[in-house]
């Protein structure tokens, strides 16, 4: 058996990026198709091979951590790397977002009535299902820091229920927003107001949905006991995630929530 | 009513794991000797039959769905005929 003189992770040939681009183009062009022949197939293929291609994908990374080793210190400074860039990309899409959301409301036109909110809308009480949502957000923050220094303690049972309790709490906070788009007297058809909130908060409910979800399968991975005390960094990346999606919550509810209200 | 329902949620599910927990025994010493194997098996494939079966029907729809991708751009293409 060959073996490396140097502590970098030399991959075995995968077949996943070729079958996530493949997903890619299936679900764009599958839009398309959509759109203009009124016929799902496409869509639902690339969908579902985007489905595929991420569970094997990440599988193989956790084989090649947990069960082989690979993810030395150097390796995982760059994992480390991987995810802050990833944020970061993150953080520049909501700036879009919220750079929209300013660029209507500090100047509103004549033809939403020169007001903000435009005239004719009711914006949400931000100090009632917004407040507890904040809340719930920030008791989850609490709850996954828990999470970690259990973690870093050894404290399997610990782990587990403060982990459990952050997922919890994501499905509360996603429950509630659901609740909330429900019962909202303004839709995204509602002119630039609707278009601005919907847009912005619906995007930050599918990385609440998409954080609880990397959060979930930290859970199975700290049942199955792939975490130690030193070296869990599957979780430190989700706990990231889960402390961006907070913050962006927090912009949200004090620029459209609040000030936007 | 609905916000109280809401509310209560927390409460509700406060209910610990502990059962599945104490069963759970730790199965990765037994996962690390089928993936350190000296099989020459990349690691997609090394977890056994299902790996394969998945890979399969992975590639299977990546082939296929290529294939639509480019039926439908061919009809996209086509001029609409006059009926």
């Amino acid at each position: 058996m060959a073996h490396q003189a140097h502590a970098y992770h030399m991959v075995d040939p995968s077949p996943w990026p070729l079958t996530g681009a493949i997903a890619a183009l299936l679900m764009t062009s599958g839009l398309a198709i959509w759109f203009h022949f009124h016929s799902t197939m496409l869509m639902t293929l690339g969908l579902v091979l985007t489905l595929l291609t991420m569970y094997q994908w990440w599988r193989d990374i956790i084989r090649e951590g947990t069960f082989q080793g690979h993810h030395t210190p150097p390796v995982q400074k760059g994992l480390r790397y991987g995810m802050i860039l990833f944020i970061t990309s993150e953080v520049f899409f909501f700036l879009g977002f919220f750079w929209a959301f300013y660029h209507s409301s500090l100047a509103p036109t004549p033809e939403l009535g020169g007001c903000w909110p435009p005239t004719g809308i009711i914006p949400l009480d931000p100090f009632e299902v917004p407040l507890l949502n904040t809340a719930v957000l920030l008791a989850s923050g609490v709850t996954v820091t828990w999470a970690h220094h259990s973690i870093m303690e050894g404290e399997r049972k610990q782990t587990i229920q403060s982990l459990a309790l952050t997922i919890l709490l994501g499905f509360y906070f996603t429950a509630l927003q659901a609740m909330e788009y429900y019962e909202a007297p303004f839709t995204i058809a509602d002119g630039v107001y609707g278009s601005t909130f919907f847009v912005a908060t619906g995007f930050h409910g599918l990385h609440v949905i998409i954080g609880s979800t990397f959060l979930a399968v930290c859970l199975l991975r700290q049942i199955q006991y792939h975490f130690t005390s030193e070296h869990h960094f599957g979780f430190e990346a989700a706990a990231w995630y889960w402390h961006f999606v907070d913050v962006v919550w927090l912009f949200l509810y004090v620029s459209i929530y609040w000030w936007g209200s | 009513m609905k916000l109280w329902l809401f509310q209560s949620v927390p409460r509700l599910a406060s209910r610990a794991f502990n059962t599945t927990v104490r069963q759970m025994k730790n199965k990765v010493p037994d996962r690390q000797k089928v993936f350190l194997e000296d099989n020459g098996l990349p690691v997609h494939i090394k977890g056994g039959s299902t790996d394969a079966l998945l890979y399969r029907l992975t590639m299977t729809i990546t082939i296929a769905g290529t294939g639509f991708s480019c039926y439908w751009l061919l009809v996209a293409c086509m001029p609409k005929s006059k009926a």
